[in-house]
């Protein structure tokens, strides 16, 4: 069975192919339990996430409360994003809709001989411990 | 053709060349050359006939000649388990290739082994010779199993004639249990069962390289993510996991460094081998290989 909708569970939900090699090296720590996260197809972009969000997913989150969802985006340098993405959760989902990404874009985190994507990912995981 | 392997196995790199011609009027490729290295310093070197054996302990090498139809690797016999030799033997011995074809294996066996089939038939020989080689394997099989199968109750064994084991997986709640043969089980828990092996047999007697080819095959979607990360995960403390696939959900559980396209214009040319991260790709991946449009 796939991640068990019954239990708690997070849908990562990246902007671009970049996020999604972060994400899944983030995954790849021995610590994670795989069966509780799941990367879903990049969007296509900060916008197509959030229309990809409330198109898909508002009506599930209703139905599976014990779902978590990280939208993760490039904040491209722009700091009007984060408060134009919030604005697109509904408030009862605020604690269960998080809005994650990098400041600038992933690249930046690649140029700065920090690893490829997956690596920095797993850094990333390794971080929070 | 020409084969290079080069592996590290506790702290010791191997090199094995081997390299075939097929000369005028030959039916059969010959060996043109072989040599296994070990940190650099040659076993043995081989030019078609002409075999080089270096004794690890003298200055002076051994010479013989063999046919030139066949590999010397297999037949130069290795000293003891602390030689160079066996410990690169015994790893390519177990090296997994794996291309399973699920309604072909039965869970029967009448025999213990730890080189599995390509095609996963001698499962049931693979799976009692894992647990008699390492009874804790188990534990490892299980606890993968029943997070993809999570009414998996126990998996047994037993004694069904004179040489012959038979394997039944069990399934219960809180209710009733089913106890079914394994070859009843569907393809795609097969796949599961093969793969929970792999995991333990990497624990048990590894550092592997698996090989497997299309490991998504028999999955369901929401499977093949978890599928394939779980193998990548398992090999990241040892060992070396390599598939291939055309499987959107599989080529996303990689990333740009470790993926490589295999592109080929016609049969008639060579399958040319690119890394992704040294490609020019539009947008998402797996939309751009749909279009067509990652080329080398």
């Amino acid at each position: 069975m796939s991640v068990n909708k019954y239990q708690p569970h997070v849908f990562v939900l990246p902007e671009d192919d970049a996020n999604r090699q972060l994400a899944n090296g983030f995954l790849l720590d021995l610590a994670i339990s795989i069966r509780k996260i799941q990367v879903l197809r990049p969007a296509g972009g900060w916008a197509k996430v959030l229309d990809c969000f409330i198109s898909d997913h508002l009506v599930e989150m209703d139905r599976y409360p014990d779902r978590f969802m990280v939208l993760l985006i490039d904040f491209d340098r722009d700091e009007e994003r984060s408060t134009k993405a919030k604005a697109q959760i509904p408030p009862g989902l605020a604690d269960r809709v998080f809005i994650l990404g990098t400041l600038g874009e992933p690249e930046d985190l690649r140029q700065a001989n920090l690893g490829s994507f997956e690596q920095i990912g797993l850094a990333m995981a390794k971080d929070c411990r | 053709m020409r084969f290079e392997i080069v592996v590290e196995l506790e702290g010791e790199t191997y090199a094995y060349d081997i390299t075939f011609d097929l000369p005028e009027r030959f039916k059969e490729l010959r060996v043109l050359e072989e040599k296994l290295t070990v940190n650099g310093k040659p076993v043995y070197t081989r030019e078609v006939e002409q075999v080089h054996l270096t004794q690890a302990d003298q200055d002076e090498s051994a010479k013989f000649l063999i046919d030139s139809g066949v590999v010397a690797l297999p037949k130069i016999q290795d000293l003891g388990t602390s030689n160079p030799l066996f410990g690169f033997k015994q790893w390519l011995a177990r090296t997994l290739i794996l291309r399973p074809i699920p309604s072909w294996i039965q869970g029967t066996s009448d025999n213990e082994t730890l080189e599995p089939d390509t095609r996963g038939i001698n499962f049931g020989n693979w799976f009692s010779g894992l647990l008699a080689y390492a009874p804790s394997a188990y534990s490892k099989i299980d606890d993968y199993l029943k997070q993809v199968m999570p009414d998996l109750k126990d998996i047994k064994n037993p004694v069904v004639g004179r040489r012959f084991r038979r394997l039944f997986v069990e399934f219960s709640n809180d209710q009733v249990s089913l106890n079914l043969p394994f070859e009843d089980l569907s393809d795609g828990e097969k796949c599961f069962m093969i793969c929970a092996l792999v995991l333990a047999a990497n624990d048990a007697y590894g550092p592997l390289f698996c090989f497997w080819d299309e490991p998504d095959n028999y999955l369901a979607p929401s499977e093949v993510g978890h599928f394939v990360l779980a193998l990548r995960k398992a090999f990241q403390t040892g060992g070396q996991f390599i598939a291939t696939s055309h499987n959107p959900e599989a080529i996303r559980g990689f990333y740009d460094e470790n993926t490589l396209l295999l592109y080929r214009k016609s049969h008639l040319e060579p399958t040319i081998v690119r890394r992704l991260d040294g490609l020019h790709v539009s947008g998402d991946l797996v939309d751009a290989l749909i279009r067509g449009d990652v080329e080398p």
